[in-house]
């Protein structure tokens, strides 16, 4: 909801239109004052042709999601009117192309609100602009919305300045004009908003959250990335590209996803920090390689972003439903799976992910989802000083005198590792079920009484490891946040967690309280002290972006505490603040009808 | 920084005994693969590369069992993916000797979309597929190489597929050098694994190894009355053109199968295009990122 302090734009238009170079002004300029944003692209799987929008949260405050009516509407084409015009808030301003779209046909679609068309060929060749571009009408639109929302001009230019240079002064001077136009007409003809949005000038990071993911594998030391593309997790193969030579990292796309995940199990046997990067449908075919990281014990994550589904499903819409997925594979083995909740947290638990797959030799799981993963967001900043990097029972030398065993029977699980190359240490790690050694039982073995006691030894030697990522803290319960004596708690996972905080918010300000009891380690879930947690709340209600309530069904395996109350979205939209407390007055009203009847 | 990111020093021979594992195979008596096994140990015995400097890296099959039977480093993966495995392997640590084994149903059948970009990307490593023609531990079906016609438990009728030719495959993807052996002839297999694994970039050799329980056709006498050495009859092997010829010919029905090395490229091999970031191995790489970097890193999203 706007308020002085805050605002909501809404810029709509047909793929390619430039809908991301006015996005990106415009956020430029807010978070370099200072100011917080939230960006979200709703978008299809069209490279032109598609119609696409981009909603901007902008505040003095961190602003928690997109939300939902628009306060300035900036169209495009004639496709716009009638699918956005309805959303804007009561008052609310709305530019328009008037070279596409007619003003009768806009205008007349409701009166409450103040129009604006803007005709960009007229209006440059007034101003005598030559060599205009039509894409530059980005720039004047930027310059219409730094005006109407009472930002500083010299930001944008300045950031103007900083993108356009390398093309040449002549161009930078167009660009500047351009925008000086846009703003110059808003200032004379367009009624401002009443708004303060005052940043406190300290300038913040403005990102997606798979840059944030990984920025976070390299400060963890990631040394090795393979992936194939897949949307909604190539942002991190495109980020880590444009610095693979400056950090010296191997970036590799490789041929397919069966293709990745081995070579990260080769580079992580070989010692290196190595991670890949996919969406559901590609992590379906690396489950048998993340197997294999399992049983042969090497490190690797797997950063595993969601989207519609099943199969190719909705490749770029938000749903929270492959936890089974990240849990599947043939047979039973150790792995660790972790969910950031915001796109800070993306950063530390990409880097978090590289310690706990060293640490305990085995594949994490980090799950994102579309909306986390692609939408963009300001940070105050990293703290890199936070990350510290643990290689757990990794040696470089082997000096001891007996023969090196890869998977010495230990109490905790997590046999010493050696890396590949030193003198006196040789060994194979393998697919097979083995011995300490490393040698096969498989073969010629297998089911013979001695067999049978080492597969026994064997399995449960490697299960340990998952009592040691309890036992150690590794493995962390939900975290609880708001008021403890609350009548209902929300159960949230991954990216439900920041709509959740957002509809806390506005809840308490109608007087009902709610709090939000959070999961970021979605295997292994400490079982005590979870349940404690969950027995002490009064009413549970989980958020998830699924039909199945995939965290519910989780944590009914895995601690036998059942959740039966939801609310659901899965319409690949993600959720708001808004929309979860329209869904939770519903449940209200209808135990409240209950109790009457 | 060294100049040349992939070096081969000239190094005293070594004894083909210390490259023994602590297992014996558990092919069957006969088995071709216990000669690939010798050829390969004295292969690198000769060139004399310390047992630690090696890493032989097998898919799932009887004959990629072979790297528990070899006193080397090495990792025994999955059924098709012993190449993506060796190659991260490889890039992670460079200076090691990369070999990876296995037999035709790994690697020119569920393995076969890794093999043909290996092949263009060109890293150096080694690549011995033991080719019998037949899947021998899944107990006797029809593997890519099978010729047309050939009864098998799960072709009893005849294999109705033609056979893949690894050879004209791997010329056409791209490939720095290929070659193809025969298990039973270990002084000219020994040779051409030296050549292959001195070669600089991914080197290809398809190696009959006959299967004496599953194939009876295509059999070690099979193999002996019908081979013949390229390189002894004047073949160039840099010339792709004459490779072709040779490997088109339609090795399964004729009593002229080429063997030898058939071509032999040296283009720069995917290393050198990392050159900077392999100045030293990856996996000896410092690991994290200094305040003065980190800044700049974020400095990008400002």
């Amino acid at each position: 909801m706007a308020s002085k302090n805050n605002t909501i734009v809404r810029i709509a238009g047909a793929a390619g239109d430039g809908i991301q170079s006015t996005g990106e002004l415009l956020g430029k300029t807010c978070s370099r004052m200072g100011l917080h944003v939230l960006a979200y692209n709703s978008f299809q799987s069209a490279i032109r042709g598609g119609h696409v929008w981009l909603q901007m949260a902008i505040g003095t405050e961190k602003q928690l999601d997109h939300g939902e009516e628009p306060e300035v509407l900036l169209l495009f084409n004639k496709t716009s009117p009638p699918v956005h015009v309805p959303d804007v808030k009561s008052g609310g301003i709305v530019f328009y192309n008037a070279a596409s779209i007619k003003k009768e046909d806009i205008e007349s679609l409701r009166l409450d609100l103040n129009y604006y068309g803007l005709d960009f060929k007229t209006m440059v060749a007034e101003a005598g602009l030559t060599n205009v571009s039509p894409v530059m009408i980005n720039v004047m639109l930027a310059g219409a919305l730094v005006e109407s929302l009472n930002l500083d001009p010299k930001v944008t230019l300045e950031f103007i300045k900083h993108k356009f240079l390398k093309k040449g002064n002549e161009i930078l001077e167009l660009n500047n004009k351009i925008f000086n136009l846009g703003f110059e007409w808003t200032k004379i003809n367009v009624k401002p908003l009443e708004l303060k949005l005052k940043g406190d000038n300290k300038p913040k990071l403005f990102m997606s959250g798979n840059d944030a993911i990984g920025m976070g594998l390299v400060a963890g030391g990631l040394k090795f990335y393979a992936a194939y593309p897949m949307s909604p997790a190539t942002g991190i193969l495109h980020y880590l590209s444009t610095i693979a030579r400056s950090d010296k990292l191997i970036i590799k796309q490789v041929e397919d996803e069966l293709a990745a995940i081995n070579y990260a199990v080769g580079a992580g046997h070989a010692g290196v920090r190595a991670a890949i990067g996919t969406a559901g449908g590609g992590f379906c075919l690396m489950v048998e390689g993340i197997g294999l990281a399992g049983m042969a014990e090497v490190p690797v994550v797997a950063v595993l972003v969601q989207r519609g589904g099943p199969s190719t499903g909705v490749p770029t819409k938000i749903e929270q439903a492959d936890l089974n997925l990240a849990m599947g594979g043939n047979g039973e083995f150790p792995r660790f799976i972790l969910v950031p909740k915001d796109l800070e947290d993306c950063f530390y638990q990409a880097a978090r992910a590289l310690n706990i797959a060293e640490k305990y030799q085995v594949p994490v799981i980090l799950m994102s989802d579309f909306f986390l993963s692609e939408h963009f967001e300001t940070i105050d900043d990293f703290d890199f000083s936070k990350i510290k990097i643990e290689r757990g029972k990794f040696m470089t030398q082997w000096n001891k005198n007996e023969k090196y065993k890869r998977y010495a029977y230990v109490e905790d699980g997590i046999s010493q590792r050696v890396k590949p190359g030193i003198p006196g240490a040789m060994h194979l790690v393998v697919s097979d079920e083995h011995n300490e050694y490393g040698h096969l039982m498989s073969d010629v073995e297998a089911g013979l009484p001695h067999a049978r006691e080492e597969r026994i030894k064997m399995h449960a030697k490697r299960m340990r490891k998952i009592q040691s990522m309890i036992e150690n803290g590794d493995a962390k319960p939900p975290v609880l946040e708001g008021d403890i004596k609350a009548e209902t708690t929300f159960v949230t996972w991954g990216s439900t967690y920041a709509y959740v905080k957002s509809a806390i918010r506005l809840l308490e300000k109608e007087g009902i309280k709610v709090n939000n009891l959070h999961f970021t380690d979605v295997y292994p879930i400490p079982k005590e002290q979870t349940l404690a947690m969950l027995q002490k709340c009064k009413r549970l209600i989980s958020v998830e972006a699924n039909m199945c309530n995939s965290l519910c069904r989780q944590i009914l395996a895995e601690i036998g505490f059942e959740i039966t109350e939801h609310i659901n979205r899965f319409d690949g939209e993600p959720f708001t603040g808004e929309y979860i407390v329209k869904e939770f007055k519903k449940k209200l009203e209808a135990s409240k009808q209950l109790v009457n009847a | 920084m060294s100049a040349n990111i992939v070096e081969r020093k000239e190094r005293p021979a070594l004894d083909p005994k210390d490259f023994k594992g602590e297992i014996h195979p558990d092919w069957c008596p006969g088995c071709g693969d216990f000669g690939v096994l010798n050829c390969l140990q004295r292969a690198l015995a000769e060139l004399g590369i310390p047992q630690h400097e090696i890493a032989i890296i097998s898919g799932i099959g009887c004959s990629s069992n072979l790297p528990g039977f070899i006193n080397t480093y090495g990792m025994h993966t999955l059924h098709g993916r012993a190449l993506p495995c060796a190659q991260g392997f490889k890039l992670s640590h460079h200076d090691m000797t990369v070999v990876a084994v296995g037999g035709d149903g790994d690697g020119y059948g569920i393995g076969v979309g890794h093999f043909v970009h290996a092949l263009r990307r060109n890293i150096d490593l080694t690549y011995i597929v033991m080719n019998n023609s037949i899947y021998g531990l899944t107990t006797g079906q029809t593997s890519p190489t099978s010729e047309l016609g050939m009864k098998t438990k799960s072709t009893p009728f005849g294999n109705p597929e033609a056979p893949l030719n690894p050879l004209t495959l791997a010329l056409g993807s791209g490939a720095s050098f290929v070659s193809r052996a025969f298990s039973g002839n270990p002084k000219q297999a020994v040779e051409i694994y030296k050549a292959a694994i001195k070669h600089k970039g991914f080197a290809l050799i398809d190696t009959f190894s006959p299967c004496v329980t599953f194939n009876k056709i295509n059999t070690a006498q099979f193999y002996r009355d019908n081979t013949y050495d390229i390189n002894k009859e004047g073949h160039d092997t840099s010339s792709i053109e004459a490779a072709f010829v040779l490997a088109m010919k339609d090795t399964y029905g004729t009593n002229r199968i080429a063997t030898g090395i058939f071509y032999q490229n040296e283009r720069p091999c995917y290393e050198e295009t990392e050159k900077d970031t392999l100045s030293i191995p990856v996996v000896d790489h410092k690991l994290g990122i200094s305040p003065e970097r980190a800044k700049e890193l974020k400095a990008r999203f400002k």
